[in-house]
């Protein structure tokens, strides 16, 4: 197995002043080498906190990591100091954020702000660095890179400059990017044009993508696995072409159904009642069971575990039980036996 | 039967002066640059386009947010361009307005009660509370807002919740038109398909006329009867939903299509990825706007700009290809 990220368990908290409140409860996932991976979710639901354990930056933050792993080709990311840390980033792993126009510094031109982190991890002089920062701009489809080098950020439009972006974040050929929805500040036409640069990429260097966005397009144009996050925790996991044809957990059902469809045709979406829970005020049991159509009584009661069905995980009881009876069949017969 | 024509938009043009220095030559953004379509009494109309293509000044052009430069808004026949304020008012109750964030959309400092009752003070000042509060209860159950609300603050609500009261708002007078810019593009995909479903309720129940404007082409397609695509401030084909979405003429359109990612791993179609950004509004190419980054464009293109013209029926086309 190519494992190039794995993720164990992990547990994300912010500081309150009652004491931790966790809002990624233990995920685990794994992102192979090539292999684009994307974490689905609506707004509140850990997506971008898990991301940003990953890096490692949370630490402006009120938040912390509260226990769990994240393997990066063998080693340990949250045992490493910040020093350790920083020689990662930018590096071997790397990230693109949403907002193109806050994450760009305003007073630096381009040019300089590729240069750095150029420089600062492949030991390059100014010159090869400068040569390089052109090439990479020209790997990412921008005209007249030269000019460009000399611009600041505000002379860019957004989608020029996520592509400034994308060059930064792949300069120094990582093994794994992160994108927290690339191209959501972005207009579709420029949405496609940035998702083919990013799908160009990834094919020459072999990198792993993991690709956290709330757009179910954008998941089923570029990605290979899904895992779909509700409340802090995956409640499901697949394969791209397997969660579309065949969603198991009633979140992914409804998620996959409530989005309009060209030529579909019909009068009324499928909605999902209600709203996600606040993480102070969460619901014991399955956290989803208030909105579900298919809740049972257990499920009000007892969280439901993440079971594991041949490269498809669900976290519902609809599936646990079924399990659990072949189980009981299967001790039943081997205790007669 | 003859459909009853509503609200019709000729021609209409809007430039915003760009604040430079005293010294400096003056420049112009043209937003909306000769705008006409007509929506008939009962239909949703949806308004497309990427940032800065003038759609929203479009719709603020329409309820006389924005004064119109040059032009003519017909609204049930009367030219509502250049009649003054107090003329307006008369048709402030007929027009109404759902923003696109709920956010900010709502004063943080009111109770909801006050919110939703602020319209009926102003437009019937003998009403009295009582009656007022009826009306208020009435409307808010119906757009999924529970009674004991009513004292709370906006932000104790989530965003679905305070759409569904910017909704309730807009309906409070009793009106014809509402307008909804981008009214489900803040909000998370099951709470969208929860405000698009109580929108198409409603309009039945009122028999309420849409002018939707989104930059989302999925959602569209499902709210709207008939669609116009802007680019950089003018449209570039209108037509029925049918016929944008299975035959689109402009190549705009077509590609705008093809740039929304499906949702269903086995469509595999043809892409076509526009090259290019945007032109910016304040200088935009000569000839037809969408030449530099067309990929049929044609040497007149460059020249002559292109005029919206009948195509088949209910489908009108701005491009010299046709």
């Amino acid at each position: 197995m190519n494992q190039l990220l794995q993720v164990k368990n992990l547990k994300t908290g912010f500081r309150k002043e009652n004491g931790m409140q966790n809002v990624v409860h233990g995920i685990s996932f794994h992102v192979n080498k090539g292999e684009i991976v994307g974490i689905v979710g609506e707004s509140g639901c850990g997506k971008s906190v898990t991301s940003l354990s990953i890096m490692r930056l949370l630490h402006d933050t009120p938040g912390e990591i509260v226990d769990g792993s994240v393997m990066f080709k063998g080693e340990d990311l949250t045992a490493l100091s910040e020093r350790q840390m920083k020689k990662y980033r930018g590096n071997e792993l790397s990230m693109i954020f949403q907002e193109p126009m806050t994450s760009l510094n305003p007073v630096l031109k381009i040019g300089r702000q590729l240069r750095e982190t150029i420089q600062l991890h492949l030991n390059m002089s100014k010159k090869e660095a400068h040569q390089h920062a052109i090439s990479m701009l020209k790997s990412v489809g921008i005209p007249r890179a030269e000019d460009v080098m000399n611009d600041y950020p505000h002379q860019l439009s957004g989608g020029m400059r996520q592509r400034v972006m994308i060059a930064i974040a792949i300069s120094c050929n990582p093994s794994l990017l992160i994108a927290d929805e690339p191209t959501t500040a972005l207009d579709v036409t420029i949405q496609a044009q940035i998702l083919s640069v990013l799908k160009d990429v990834q094919k020459q260097n072999e990198m792993g993508i993991l690709m956290i966005t709330h757009d179910l397009g954008v998941v089923a144009e570029v990605c290979d696995r899904v895992v779909v996050m509700y409340a802090g925790r995956i409640v499901e996991s697949a394969t791209v072409e397997e969660l579309f044809a065949a969603p198991k957990h009633p979140y992914t059902k409804g998620l996959i159904a409530s989005v309009p469809k060209i030529g579909q045709g019909i009068n009324r979406l499928y909605s999902i009642p209600g709203t996600v829970p606040s993480p102070s005020n969460m619901p014991t049991g399955c956290k989803f069971a208030p909105r579900c159509s298919q809740v049972m009584e257990i499920c009000k009661i007892k969280e439901p575990e993440l079971i594991q069905m041949k490269e498809h995980d669900c976290r519902c009881w609809l599936y646990q039980e079924k399990e659990q009876e072949v189980e009981h069949i299967e001790k039943g017969s081997s205790a007669r036996g | 039967m003859k459909k009853e024509v509503l609200l019709e938009v000729k021609d209409v043009k809007k430039v915003f002066p760009l604040s430079t220095s005293w010294f400096a030559e003056k420049k112009y953004v043209r937003a909306v640059d000769g705008v006409s379509f007509t929506i008939n009494k009962g239909e949703t109309f949806g308004l497309v386009g990427e940032s800065g293509c003038g759609k929203s000044t479009t719709g603020r052009l329409v309820n006389g947010l924005i004064k119109v430069d040059e032009g003519e808004v017909n609204y049930k026949g009367n030219d509502l361009a250049n009649i003054s304020e107090k003329e307006w008012k008369k048709y402030r109750k007929p027009m109404q307005m759902i923003f696109q964030d709920p956010y900010a959309s709502l004063s943080p400092r009111m109770k909801i009660k006050d919110i939703l009752m602020e319209p009926l003070t102003i437009h019937f000042p003998k009403m009295s509370s009582s009656e007022k509060q009826s009306i208020v209860k009435e409307l808010l159950g119906k757009c999924g807002i529970s009674e004991y609300h009513l004292e709370k603050y906006p932000h104790e609500f989530s965003g679905g919740q305070r759409q569904r009261i910017g909704i309730a708002r807009s309906l409070i007078l009793k009106p014809e038109l509402i307008i909804a810019d981008e009214p489900v593009s803040a909000l998370d995909v099951s709470i969208q398909s929860q405000i698009l479903n109580l929108m198409k309720d409603l309009q039945e129940e009122y028999e309420l006329t849409y002018l939707f404007i989104s930059h989302d082409l999925s959602v569209v397609e499902h709210i709207s009867d008939r669609v116009g695509v802007m680019y950089l401030g003018s449209l570039v084909e209108v037509a029925s939903k049918q016929a944008i979405f299975k035959e689109p003429k402009h190549p705009y359109t077509k590609a705008l299509l093809s740039s929304i990612p499906q949702p269903d791993p086995k469509v595999k179609r043809e892409q076509i990825v526009l090259q290019g950004d945007i032109p910016s509004a304040s200088n935009p190419p000569a000839g037809c706007k969408f030449h530099t980054r067309c990929p049929l464009a044609m040497d007149i293109c460059k020249k002559e700009v292109a005029q919206l013209q009948q195509v088949a029926e209910d489908q009108q086309v701005a491009c010299h290809l046709y």
